[in-house]
């Protein structure tokens, strides 16, 4: 067979991640109604299909049925661009990530610089939407969310940095491969420590309860999506839980040691998986046991506690990885 | 503190200008705890004015009893508070006995305090579910403490049911007793019952009680001070949580709450953290008094005029009354003047929630809209007793 | 039990937010491995109590065949919203209902006709699946009636029962006046 060129090859593989992602991210609802349920003392989705599982099938066709509906003093253009906008950047994270030694589409050397930078553009699309709905509600939520989503981008980036200092290196392929011996997360204290700060950074990063203020539905409807109904609405749901199994599986890189297990090579990026469904997992277990706060004390939050404790844990990294070269030679 | 806000209501129904933005939490919201309208006045997150509007749930309850006999109104009264049906029915048949000045059988006494202290359990167990999932999110950690609270209820509900055949709106009272004897076993079952939802509490308790995010939203948030509370009217656990120790099966007994012990709990802060304080105790003490009932059940009979046939035997002579009941959210009364007829001439209902709702203009401005729900929700009002 | 105010200070604080935090999610988790109180309805059908309150239904009397309702209309005058309707036809040995209409669709079901009912006639059956997708078939005639008899199971809860159950307990007589058993349908 003769060779294909690579932008051939980069192309498949595009695609292929991105089918796998959406594949992935829609399971993954299910995956969390299920959770949920049992922790709620009941069963959650069971009737469609063999105990749920044709579940998400079911909502994707019932969402793309739905009305298109879109609000006569709604800005259109700017009310039709925002889904778009807010998904692609939560598909793009998925692009620098390596799934196995070699194998990612754009393993770059500024990795995790990327992953982050484009995270954090979904704020675009979220005002976007929030502002062109013409609706107090979405408007308030927009709000919010602008101020949330900036606060806890800081300590994210702070506790993101942690591994790579450890390692030496913005890149992803080199952070995964430093952890060949021990997980970053087993460093005495300061690993532990980092894994804290980055879940509980992303979990407000990603408008998750503890900290979902912008969505609360009990106050806001929905939130900045209160307008969107159908496919749009579908678009929403999709970035969001792109965003936090991409914020999982950066987690499974960064401190749990991305594809190392027992067992052949091969078996590699499915412990990813797994390791990155156990964050999510995680999270969802926080969803679910936690009421929320209100945004000013989320605020509060942020930067009276956990950016001065994230800086406090870089510094001691950087202190920690000097210290440790200039003794170990 | 009171001197300093009024509730001066204004209803603005559109932008008055740049900075203050009139908001409808309207009569379909997810935490209204039913149909209910609270037109909100913000500066930016603050909230300025509150103008609450009621009326969605009104149905004609007090002339519905004019038209309604004695026999056939107890189980019409459930629907007031259906949350909490027992206490409603028990203020409005002792309202007829005490102008009748018919006697009621001890058993039946024992046997409606013990059904409106598991009324009290029930009625809590769902203000904690909904309050929790006001403030989490019905997609999140409030649902998750809701689903748990409403499956002890549940239990609660199934007791009630071997008891009378039905969850939610019994028609358990009548003049002169209760329709309903308990069933074999019903004894065993309670016990096993209560014993389990106090275990259950525990975790509750576990996971709200130290919870820095239950902290952060409950505490300092909605501080209905003494003198506020007095001036008002507010009744009921509200008035306890500010510092007012005054409760009506101690203060002002009746049926046979002097033969029980039990606490009064009174807490001083007055805000929401307090509220939920007073009706934690309150779980424990009804559970404790459930236990005396089943302890010390007399025999008997369980109705002074049994057998109902005819819809006019329940004649009761001319007079009026107020009887006065604690309920799971204050004081429920019911003035009744009777004319010598089997139909009341005039009958009126003091609902709980209808009082309670009058301190929101004073304690809701100042906070953000995020406490609106976290107070609404400690106030705990059912909108079948405010609109009636 | 109440939640006093904490130490101040960052650390108190945070080690605080740390253990609820954990507690919080240890209750979850502990429900995670319990068994669901879900009950896989309508494969699995739900237990009713005895005296559970459900569909009305006329009963016939099953030695002779004859119907138990004689029409007295004591059910219509004392139902609170008026949903049932009888006519009485008279008869040499008995009466009889000519027409008995029962609107489902306002019933309280609060069991007062079944209590004040002197031949158990009408009573409540163990079934609320009552759904339906067309009004009319909830405005229940006498035949609909007594055909649904023959389908439900009917609860514990008829007059007389009701009528017994809230009656003085009675003495056996001639028996000296010692504790005589009573018999009562319930116990503590």
């Amino acid at each position: 067979m003769s060779p294909l060129p690579p932008a051939a090859v980069g192309t498949i593989a595009g695609v292929a991640v991105l089918l796998g992602v959406i594949g992935l991210v829609t399971y993954v609802t299910l995956l969390e109604r299920k959770f949920a349920a049992r922790m709620q003392s009941r069963v959650g989705p069971y009737r469609v299909g063999p105990h749920g599982l044709l579940q998400p099938i079911a909502d994707a066709i019932k969402l793309m049925m739905k009305e298109d509906i879109v609000p006569r003093e709604a800005d259109k253009t700017v009310f039709n661009l925002a889904p778009v906008i807010f998904l692609i950047p939560c598909l793009l994270i998925f692009a620098t990530i390596p799934f196995a030694p070699g194998l990612g589409i754009a393993d770059l050397n500024i990795g995790i610089l990327f992953f982050l930078a484009v995270s954090s553009m979904e704020i675009v699309g979220l005002f976007m939407a929030g502002w062109s709905s013409n609706n107090k509600y979405a408007l308030l939520s927009a709000m919010r969310a602008v101020n949330q989503i900036i606060s806890y981008d800081l300590p994210f980036l702070m506790a993101a940095l942690i591994p790579v200092i450890l390692a030496g290196s913005l890149k992803l392929g080199d952070i995964a491969a430093a952890q060949e011996g021990l997980w970053f997360i087993a460093y005495p204290v300061l690993g532990q420590l980092g894994f804290l700060a980055y879940i509980v950074a992303s979990v407000a990063a990603e408008n998750r309860v503890p900290f979902d203020i912008l969505e609360a539905e009990s106050e806001l409807v929905a939130g900045f999506r209160v307008e969107y109904s159908g496919m749009k609405f579908a678009l929403i749901q999709l970035g969001e839980y792109a965003h936090v199994l991409g914020t999982s599986f950066l987690g499974a890189l960064l401190f749990l040691g991305a594809w190392a297990g027992p067992g052949p090579e091969w078996l590699g990026p499915v412990w990813f998986i797994l390791k990155a469904l156990l964050i999510f997992l995680l999270i969802t277990w926080i969803r679910w046991s936690f009421i929320r706060i209100r945004v000013d004390q989320i605020l509060q939050i942020s930067w009276k506690l956990l950016w001065p404790a994230s800086v406090i844990l870089v510094i001691a990294t950087a202190i920690t990885v000097v210290v440790r070269s200039s003794n170990g030679g | 503190m009171a001197a300093e806000i009024s509730p001066r209501i204004k209803t603005e129904l559109d932008y008055a200008g740049a900075e203050r933005l009139t908001m409808n939490m309207g009569p379909q919201h997810p935490s209204a705890h039913g149909v209910f309208r609270a037109i909100l006045t913000l500066e930016g997150e603050t909230v300025v004015e509150v103008d609450a509007v009621i009326g969605y749930l009104h149905r004609c309850h007090e002339k519905l009893a004019e038209t309604l006999a004695y026999v056939q109104y107890p189980s019409i009264a459930s629907k007031t508070d259906y949350v909490a049906a027992m206490t409603s029915e028990h203020a409005y048949v002792m309202a007829a006995e005490r102008i009748a000045k018919i006697d009621v059988p001890r058993r039946a006494d024992y046997l409606r305090v013990l059904v409106a202290e598991l009324q009290r359990v029930a009625s809590h167990c769902l203000w904690l579910g909904t309050w929790c999932m006001d403030m989490g999110g019905a997609l999140g950690g409030g649902a998750t403490i809701f689903l748990y609270c409403i499956r002890e209820r549940e239990l609660v509900l199934d007791l009630f049911e071997k008891l009378t055949g039905a969850r939610l709106l019994y028609g358990f009272h009548q003049v002169g007793g209760v329709r309903y004897d308990v069933p074999a076993g019903f004894a065993a079952d309670c016990r096993q019952t209560i014993d389990l939802i106090e275990a259950r509490l525990l975790e509750y308790e576990a996971m709200l009680e130290d919870n820095t995010f239950f902290l952060m939203r409950t505490r300092g948030v909605g501080v209905i001070s003494r003198e506020l509370a007095q001036e008002v009217g507010i009744s009921g656990p509200l008035l306890r949580a500010s510092g007012v120790d005054f409760d009506l099966r101690r203060d002002l007994p009746y049926s046979v709450y002097p033969d029980f012990q039990f606490k009064v709990p009174v807490e001083t802060d007055g805000d929401c953290l307090a509220r939920y304080t007073v009706r934690m105790v309150e779980f424990r003490e009804s559970i404790s008094i459930v236990r005396q009932i089943l302890d010390g059940l007399p025999e008997g009979p369980i109705s002074s005029r049994p057998g109902v046939k005819a819809v006019a035997q329940v004649r009761v002579p001319k007079g009026e009354t107020y009887t006065r009941v604690e309920g799971p959210r204050g004081e429920v009364g019911c003035y009744l003047i009777a004319d010598g007829g089997p139909r009341p001439y005039r009958m009126k209902w003091r609902g709980a929630s209808f009082s309670n709702l009058a301190v929101l203009p004073f304690i809701i401005p100042g906070h953000s809209v995020a406490d609106v729900v976290a107070i609404m929700g400690s106030v705990d009002p059912v909108f079948g007793e405010v609109d009636r | 039990m109440v939640a006093n105010p904490r130490a101040r200070g960052f650390l108190p604080e945070t080690w605080q937010l740390v253990r609820s935090v954990w507690k919080a999610m240890a209750i979850s988790g502990r429900n995670l491995f319990r068994k669901p109180v879900t009950v896989h309805y309508p494969e699995k059908p739900r237990a009713y109590p005895d005296r559970y309150r459900g569909l009305l239904v006329l009963t016939t009397d099953m030695e002779t065949g004859e119907e138990n309702c004689i029409g007295c209309r004591l059910c219509e005058f004392v139902c609170p919203p008026a949903v049932i309707k009888v006519e009485m036809l008279k008869s040499e040995k008995r009466n009889y209902a000519k027409t008995f209409t029962l609107e489902l669709y306002a019933c309280e079901f609060c069991e007062l006709c079944v209590q004040v009912c002197p031949t158990d006639a009408i009573v409540m059956t163990k079934s609320f699946d009552l759904a339906t997708t067309d009004r009319r078939e909830l405005l229940l005639d006498k035949d609909r009636l007594h055909a649904l008899g023959f389908q439900h199971e009917a609860s514990w809860a008829t007059g007389n029962r009701l009528r017994d159950m809230q009656a003085p307990p009675k003495k056996v007589v001639a028996e000296k006046p010692t504790e005589a058993p009573v018999e009562k349908a319930g116990e503590a």
